[in-house]
């Protein structure tokens, strides 16, 4: 994977003192910093006509944060939720999925910003965490950025895992396309941190997710942090619909489980492509030929377009039938799907969102237990 | 042609070009939609429906196979005219919905009766299994 280097760093005022800022200052001698004492940043004005979101991933931005940095995953109307939290340490990502809901969401604010108080973070986080001690937290810091692309410049995450991994109530999740793992390896997770893989055949990640690591490099990247004593996971979302897709996806399927030891997997995640008619509009303007407009998806209650029912639960237990073949007793879980999908595909559905969240949370608690 | 129609047919009509390769005039140019074009039996809104619903199956070739199988095999069922089974748009959820209606107790238990018959008849899983995505095995070319 090509290691990212902005074309300039935007310093706001203030944030000098921070060790992202050190961070960045070491490992891109090269790129201009610029001090401004407060950041403006693009907005959607012309933006889709210029590719002012593409143009927004070119230029880092380094910013204190000022609002809370830990919210609870908003997941999707109507749908069964897995009871995660989020942590925003940075917002927009480097790297350019043809299919990225935030060329939506983040479409009014689209600039690549990495928050340079990591220490509020912390202390936010401490708080919740001994408010809460007897609430098991698994925590996510990719829903807005792609948790490890950044690192090999800002290092933010090396900040955090020595605090998380003390901590006995949560699970710290790492969610990324990149293979940037190099700074994590010599950090103990002491089973409270997971590296997690957004996994898809190589000819999907070829056609549509630009810039990101190749499936090789991404399997190399989570052996060598299972290796290191990382707990894994695979999020396979989007699952693409095409002509060959199921010689694919059972092929990448068989792949992964030959890399690496399934038995320490925290959990796997699965997740049809789910876009809205904004988004599309957004995706053919930027992306003119990608075929993932095409698909057969139809407009569910919650406002995103998924493939047709009867055509995903088949998609669905195909995955989960590839999958326990290879490994029996994994743990498998949708992502923002309904009752009836849950029912269809595994026989059952979560009576609510505490149950799905708890059943990850023991056999992981179970795992640090038994180090 | 509202707003929300013209849409439809807008979207429809360039992701049909894009995903076959072709383009807009000649998606428009198919055989089906010059006949309903050409149809003089039709008026101008029935045209436009027909049209607008022929775009829909050619967007959407196996939601509208899977809706047709399923229409079919309620079909074949021949319920009582009282007994209404039906799915919903997009057979999103992937539920059977069951209306009837009675003015009386006594035609309420020949609906009921007329209805536990039809349990017992091999269309109905069936029918779940279209909506279970059980026959959906048909590859996109």
């Amino acid at each position: 994977m090509k290691p990212f280097a902005p074309a300039e760093v935007i310093v706001e005022r203030g944030s000098e003192t921070s060790p992202i800022f050190h961070n960045l200052r070491r490992t891109l001698p090269q790129v201009p910093f610029r001090y401004v004492e407060a950041v403006s940043t693009p907005n959607r004005n012309g933006s889709l006509l210029n590719d002012g979101f593409g143009a927004a991933k070119r230029r880092l931005y380094l910013t204190k944060h000022k609002g809370e940095f830990f919210k609870k995953c908003p997941g999707s109307d109507g749908q069964i939720c897995c009871n995660y939290f989020v942590i925003n340490f940075a917002s927009n990502c480097p790297m350019d999925c043809s299919y990225c809901y935030l060329q939506d969401y983040l479409a009014d604010n689209s600039a690549l910003k990495v928050f340079s108080n990591v220490g509020d973070l912390i202390d936010e986080a401490d708080r919740t965490l001994k408010k809460h001690r007897g609430v098991f937290f698994r925590i996510g810091t990719g829903e807005i950025t792609d948790s490890l692309a950044l690192e090999p410049c800002t290092g933010m995450v090396g900040e955090l895992i020595p605090y998380f991994a003390e901590q006995p109530n949560v699970l710290l999740e790492l969610k990324t396309k990149s293979d940037c793992v190099d700074s994590l390896l010599h950090f103990d997770p002491k089973e409270r941190v997971v590296v997690a893989w957004s996994m898809n055949p190589q000819s999907v990640i070829d056609r549509d997710e630009h810039g990101t690591a190749s499936l090789g490099e991404r399997l190399d990247a989570a052996r060598r942090c299972q290796e290191a004593g990382y707990r894994l996971g695979f999020h396979f979302d989007p699952i693409i619909e095409y002509s060959c897709w199921e010689v694919d996806y059972q092929a990448m399927i068989e792949e992964i489980f030959a890399s690496i030891d399934w038995r320490r997997l925290a959990w796997l995640s699965l997740g049809v492509l789910r876009t809205t008619p904004g988004l599309k509009r957004t995706m053919r303007e930027r992306f003119p030929r990608t075929q993932l407009v095409t698909g057969e998806q139809v407009l569910c209650p919650d406002g995103k377009l998924r493939y047709f029912h009867p055509l995903r639960v088949e998609m669905y237990r195909k995955m989960v039938q590839w999958i326990r073949r290879m490994a029996p007793t994994v743990k498998i879980y949708l992502c923002m799907e309904s009752r009836e999908v849950w029912q269809q595909v595994f026989g059952f559905a979560p009576a609510c969102e505490k149950e799905l969240g708890n059943q990850m949370a023991p056999a992981v608690q179970q795992l640090a237990h038994d180090r | 042609m509202g707003e929300n129609h013209l849409r439809d047919i807008m979207d429809w009509l360039e992701e049909i070009a894009l995903r076959d390769r072709s383009r807009v005039c000649d998606v428009l140019g198919c055989k089906a939609i010059i006949d309903i074009k050409t149809d003089p039996r039709l008026g101008r809104a029935d045209k436009l429906k027909r049209i607008k619903e022929q775009l829909r199956r050619s967007r959407f070739p196996r939601l509208a196979e899977t809706e047709d199988a399923i229409r079919a095999k309620i079909q074949a069922l021949m319920l009582h005219p009282e007994i209404r089974l039906s799915v919903p748009p997009g057979l999103e959820e992937g539920r059977l919905r069951v209306e009837f209606s009675a003015t009386n107790h006594e035609e309420l238990k020949r609906l009921i009766a007329k209805l536990t018959d039809a349990k017992e008849n091999s269309i109905i899983p069936a029918i779940f299994d279209l909506l279970s995505g059980q026959m959906v095995t048909q590859k996109r070319s």
